[in-house]
């Protein structure tokens, strides 16, 4: 029936004078359009939508058809799957060999259920992973997490850490120096480094002072460092003073905390300073040691009693109501006989009876003139007489009392000391920088490793190492040998690996 | 030709556009009703609920037998007994209760080794709703459309341990006119029934608390799961396990140092939870697990691994701004995923994470606090009233078929 | 007009309506295979408006994963219709341009190679506590990625733990059920437990072992990414009330190692202490799992239990693979370790 009629209209059409090469184009001389032909165009309009309704249905059919059978279709990569994993088994092996997804789902239940219960496939992919710029992007996140956790949870409008470290060339000084640079150039906050050096400011702390990227003040200072521990810190006492006159002199505003090179820091103690108002302690872990590293009978029988000993601690002591009421300070009987009096003296090296680094101030304290500096405090001028004794920074003040306690009142221990040095007259490469070369002296394809299984040196090795060493030293066989491999004219020193130093004139 | 093209064109163009139009109502409104407030509501005035005294045996007995029942992840339903019988919208008098509550530990089954096996529940939840149908009027009225069951077990009411013995009992012919509420909750699914009230799993509230880290403690793991990968006793063929999800996420992650995944349990698991990004929450025989709520107390953003999950009261936590959603295809590119989401969506993430009316929701405390998940539930009961005049039954009126399920089930408790 | 050609003219008409018709079904198949239901049109659509928004990026290449993306988004579309789903969509898609634009970005992020730290602590050692911090400290200052790997034997005590959670440093924080007497089996127990983690867990990095009491040089660790299989460096070891400097490590040829300083100049090669210390090494963890990568079979590695001793033997036996850092002659010296009695 339609057909016919469609027939017709196409009769009509044709009679009204139509071109036949664009029969569809009528819209353009509407006038002369014939009902019929209008007739005609709705009717064709309408099998056209009913085809492309048809033609919706069916690809939707087509799709069903597909992907109800199985997802995997839809991925260009072809997904191995893992048929038989250990679960807690060290090597977990993937068999890469159905590349196929397993189809084997089950859709069960009433119609109401389009849960696919069964097994499904375990998707790997095949792309080489972890991908570097995504490890880089997370990292990025964590870093940005974690500025806002310091944001939302830090300490709000923070002050400026001015820390003064006393230092001077010597064996020690890179590695204690590095140590306490990683814990400033970790601080959340500005700081401030001033480094004064005894002997004068010299290249060998420059470099150590510009790897941190801080913004130090060196000072130098013609003193050189006196070998006895006693003259020691009377001159580190000055050379703080020296520092807090930078202080004043600058202006700069922060807090003073007293790092030693060779104190050790917690994070927290820089978070804890923030809370100080003029002047505060906190207390310092006390890293005793005898120095000492071959006398071996007493040190066992020291040994016992130390192990039960709590790590002695130095600081303020409050009551339980959390008012300061006194001292704890390094109790130095069990010492007597035993310390060290010169810095090469086998001896454990005490701490004073209250050491700097366990003070914090307020910087303005200092100053000149200040506002509302409180009337406790001493004038700077009037304190580094040439023989005044500046055994701690309690000397500042003159109502000791005004103290404030850090630090939960000095229970928690947020810094360690330690004094640990070489001899006087040790040696060591400028900047540790090995040249030139030392001799070979075992050659390579020899002895890297033996099949013991590795230990950590204890002391006794070193002690033995060093001993050793000096003796057998020249092993002519050796490095003959190690000539021959590498061919290269590399004399045979008789250096020791102890290195002669340049240097020596420095320290 | 050409002009006809056009038009269907723009035929095609007006039929997408009146769907758009149509799609963007229910969005919008579906946001607005998950604003994040209905938390703080107070359920108390809102509904009073009636709960019935029964025998022992059904519920305190059942606990005496097995301690165990107090601390695993199905203790919602002992907890929400002792819950409501000190609870100011609990009445005495049922005449004027909105709602009816039937104590029943069905979950309280366990193995040695602690894992429930509901065998029994069928039997017990029969015997318990023949009793309160005929000692009390209540059920008769509407054959328990205004009575709510607890049920928190993998898969509710159906009552079996295995997915597919659970489709194919379907929800207990009993309970189809009650309102459920459950823990499981996957979208179409047999033994999800519409308007059940998804909850969390019981997580132990004290400990979770004992382990509380400063917040301030910097998160550095990115993503962190402890957990199985493969379940290799019960799925030893693998795949079928948390749908080879988790198999997955080891499969492809393992050798990523930004997963921090095992599956052993560190002592410090809850306070490494704290200091993660991500935690991923997939599923495994069901589509939730506990992680889910400690994610949440936790301030760990959860990625959701579980297709059509429901997630507990859906209606009041607005999960999309809180969590993470991955499709279960997608693990492997869980990686590109979690790190191209820009910082200020993880960053509004934490802060919301880091309300505690969220936290609060998803714990069931003792005692019960203000807008904890105890309230929620009420709250979830709380709007469903006041009940549809066809729930209450004609005289003499049955629908209810007494007689259908497996026969084993029919046998006396 | 005859009528032949009349019927021509009819057949053409057919033709021509057959043509539209099939056109139109044509179309409609192919709308078919846009997304279905009302929210997924609504996202496809949402994905026309956005990229025509943000121009810069529509002619920009879409990565693989990104194209598997798109079409996962039409699977679930099917599975499920429900509005969340929709709304995960827009996620996804925006996601997706995100990650375009991180494509862009990406020139920015520097690629950096993975390392992995391992220490092995013990509560019995009474500065743990501090040389944790002090390490800590240093370790915090390495460019990512960087993992760290604690070991501790199990302990009441949860000082070990607490310090590394205020480090924000990656780490993983590994603990062993075993009770050693000695302490020199301890440690090499301690760095198996690590290896074994980094073997199992396939981690792809440099591996290097830093004992509690070593102080670094910043520079060292990027020195350390430079390794491709094998490297290793001088370390001086200090001890207090010393005259001395004892260095160890290799002598080089720029960066050829063509010998040794050794601690000890023993001839006997029966010798039981090992001259070189564990932290004057680094390697690329791959030789752990995947040892065919580095010509080795992996028997070798099946039988031994002892990862350490394994490393060790592959150092020996290969040694031109060894890389002496930094590279100018191995000259500096950027790690110390302090030896003191308690220490």
């Amino acid at each position: 029936m339609k057909l016919s009629a469609l027939q017709q209209s196409y009769m009509n059409r044709r009679s009204n004078s139509f071109r036949g090469s664009a029969p569809l184009d009528s819209s353009a001389d509407g006038s002369v359009k014939s009902p019929a032909a209008i007739f005609w165009l709705v009717l064709h309009g309408l099998c056209c939508l009913i085809s492309l309704v048809l033609g919706f249905r069916f690809s939707r059919l087509v799709f069903f058809f597909l992907f109800s059978t199985s997802s995997s279709n839809l991925y260009p990569m072809p997904f191995r799957s893992t048929a038989e994993l250990g679960g807690g088994a060290l090597d977990i092996r993937s068999t890469p060999s159905n590349l196929e997804f397993p189809v084997n789902k089950t859709s069960i239940g009433s119609s109401s259920s389009r849960v696919v219960v069964g097994r499904h496939g375990i998707r790997i992919r095949p792309w080489p992973h972890p991908n570097p710029i995504e490890v880089m992007k997370a990292h990025q996140i964590i870093d940005r997490v974690q500025r806002e956790q310091r944001q939302q949870f830090g300490v709000k409008s923070p002050k400026t850490v001015i820390a003064v470290t006393p230092t001077y060339v010597r064996t020690f000084q890179a590695l204690h120096m590095t140590g306490l640079m990683h814990s400033l150039m970790l601080v959340p906050y500005d700081v401030v480094w001033i480094v004064v050096e005894a002997g004068g400011v010299t290249n060998e702390t420059a470099s150590i002072l510009t790897k941190s990227g801080l913004r130090t003040i060196h000072i130098g200072l013609k003193e050189r460092m006196p070998n006895s521990w006693e003259g020691r810190h009377r001159l580190e006492a000055r050379m703080r003073l020296r520092a807090l006159r930078t202080v004043r002199e600058e202006k700069l505003d922060g807090i003073v905390v007293f790092a030693d090179d060779s104190n050790m820091h917690s994070m927290e103690l820089f978070d804890e300073i923030q809370n100080v108002k003029w002047f505060g302690a906190v207390s310092v872990g006390i890293l005793a040691h005898s120095g000492d590293s071959e006398s071996s009978e007493s040190i066992i029988e020291k040994k016992d009693d130390e192990q039960n000993l709590p790590m002695p601690v130095q600081g303020p002591a409050c009551n339980s109501s959390n008012m300061l009421i006194g001292w704890h300070t390094f109790n130095s009987l069990p010492y007597v006989g035993k310390s060290a009096v010169n810095i090469d003296d086998r001896g454990t090296v005490l701490p004073r009876k209250l050491e700097w680094a366990g003070f914090v101030l307020n910087s303005r304290i200092v100053w000149k003139n200040a506002e509302d500096k409180p009337e406790w405090v001493k004038d700077l001028d009037t304190l580094g007489g040439i023989g005044g004794d500046m055994e701690s920074p309690l000397v500042l003040l003159k109502d000791p009392s005004m103290v404030e306690p850090l630090g939960s009142c000095g229970r928690q221990v947020l810094l360690w000391w330690l004094r640990v040095e070489a001899r006087f007259d040790s040696k060591f490469p400028p900047r540790w920088i090995i040249d030139p070369p030392l001799e070979v002296t075992v050659p390579s394809k020899r002895t890297p490793w033996p099949d013991a299984p590795p230990e950590l040196p204890t002391n006794e090795n070193v002690v033995l190492g060093i001993q050793e060493h000096a003796v057998k030293h020249p092993t002519k066989t050796r490095t003959s040998r190690s000539k021959r491999r590498s061919k290269r004219k590399h004399d045979t020193r008789t250096v020791d690996t102890q290195v002669a130093s340049k240097h020596s004139e420095q320290i | 030709m050409r002009s006809w093209i056009r038009v269907l064109a723009l035929l095609t163009f007006l039929a997408f556009a009146w769907a758009i139009s149509a799609d963007h109502n229910v969005r919008t409104e579906r946001i607005s009703g998950s604003a994040g407030d209905v938390l703080e509501d107070n359920p108390v005035g809102r509904l009073k609920v009636y709960v019935y005294e029964l025998p022992s045996k059904y519920n305190k007995k059942i606990l005496q037998k097995d301690p165990r029942c107090l601390t695993h992840m199905f203790a919602a339903e002992i907890f929400m007994h002792r819950f409501l019988l000190s609870s100011p919208v609990r009445t005495s008098n049922p005449e004027e209760a909105d709602w009816f509550y039937t104590p029943i530990y069905t979950t309280c089954d366990l193995t040695p080794t602690g894992l429930p096996l509901p065998f029994k529940s069928p039997r017990m939840m029969r015997s318990a709703i023949q009793l309160i149908s005929s000692n009390w009027p209540y059920w008769n009225r509407t054959e328990g459309a205004d009575h709510f069951f607890v049920v928190p077990h993998d898969f509710g009411a159906c009552f079996h341990y295995q997915e597919e013995k659970a489709i194919e009992r379907g929800i207990l012919p009993l309970l189809q006119r009650a309102t459920l509420v459950q823990t499981f909750g996957q979208r179409n699914h047999v033994c999800l029934k519409e308007g059940s009230i998804t909850i969390p799993p019981f997580a132990p509230p004290q400990k979770m608390q004992a382990h509380l880290i400063p917040q301030e403690t910097p998160r550095s793991i990115f993503v962190y799961f402890r957990g199985l990968f493969y379940d290799v006793n019960n799925d030893p063929e693998g795949g079928y396990y948390a749908r080879g999800a988790r198999a997955a996420v080891w499969e492809n992650f393992k050798n990523n140092p930004l997963f921090d995944i095992s599956t052993e349990h560190p002592t410090t698991y809850y306070e490494d939870m704290q200091r993660a990004i991500f935690c991923l929450c997939p599923l495994g025989w069901a589509p939730w697990s506990p992680r889910l709520v400690e994610a949440v107390v936790f301030g760990c953003i959860p990625v959701i691994i579980a297709d059509d999950i429901v997630l507990p009261f859906a209606d009041a936590i607005p999960w999309e701004e809180i969590g993470v959603y991955v499709a279960e295809e997608d693990v492997p590119n869980l990686d590109t995923i979690l790190t191209s989401i820009p910082p200020e969506v993880i960053l509004r993430k934490q802060r919301l994470l880091a309300n505690p009316s969220m936290k609060r929701a998803m714990m069931f405390p003792q005692p019960a606090q203000p807008g904890d998940a105890f309230h929620q539930i009420l709250n979830g009961l709380a709007r469903k009233l006041p009940h549809k005049k066809h729930v209450y039954l004609k005289p003499g009126e049955k629908i209810l078929n007494w007689t259908a399920g497996p026969v084993g089930d029919l046998k006396p408790w | 007009m005859g009528s032949t050609e009349r019927t021509k003219k009819r057949v053409q008409l057919w033709k021509k309506a057959i043509v539209h018709f099939s056109l139109c079904f044509v179309m409609g198949f192919f709308t078919g295979f846009a997304p279905t239901g009302k929210d997924s049109i609504f996202s496809s659509n949402i994905h026309v408006t956005n990229s025509s928004k943000n121009s810069d990026y529509r002619f920009s290449p879409q990565p693989v994963e990104m194209v598997q993306q798109k079409t996962s988004v039409v699977n679930r579309s099917l599975i499920a219709d429900a509005p969340l789903l929709a709304e995960e969509k827009e996620e996804d898609h925006s996601q997706r341009q995100r990650n375009e634009e991180g494509k862009q970005r990406q020139p920015k992020l520097k690629q950096r190679k993975l390392i992995i730290i391992v220490t092995p602590t013990s509560t019995k050692d009474k500065f743990e506590g501090v040389l944790l911090r002090r390490l800590a400290n240093t370790i915090r200052l390495v460019p990512p990625p960087l993992l760290w790997i604690v070991v501790e034997g199990q302990s009441d005590s949860n000082q070990v733990s607490e310090v590394l959670r205020k480090t924000g440093i990656m780490y993983r924080h590994l603990v062993f059920k075993e009770n050693f007497t000695d302490s020199a089996a301890e440690m090499d127990h301690q760095r198996n437990v690590a290896l074994k983690h980094i073997e199992h867990h396939k981690l792809s990095g440099i591996v290097h072992f830093a004992g509690l009491s070593n102080i670094y040089d910043l520079g060292f660790f990027d020195e350390l990414r430079q390794i491709e299989v094998f490297g290793t460096w001088p370390m001086a070891l200090l001890a207090a009330n010393k005259k001395k400097v004892i260095i160890e490590g290799p002598v080089c040829d720029s960066s050829q190692v063509i010998g040794w300083h050794l601690r000890k100049m023993n001839n006997n090669e029966t010798d039981s202490k090992p001259p070189i210390d564990i932290s004057s090494f680094g390697f690329n963890s791959s030789i752990l799992w995947d040892p065919e990568r580095w010509g080795r079979t992996s028997s070798v590695q099946s039988t031994s239990q002892n990862s350490i001793k394994f490393v060790k033997q592959v150092v020996f036996e290969d040694e031109t693979e060894i890389k002496g850092i930094p590279p100018e002659d191995c000259s500096k010296i950027m790690l110390w370790r302090l030896h003191t009695k308690d220490l």
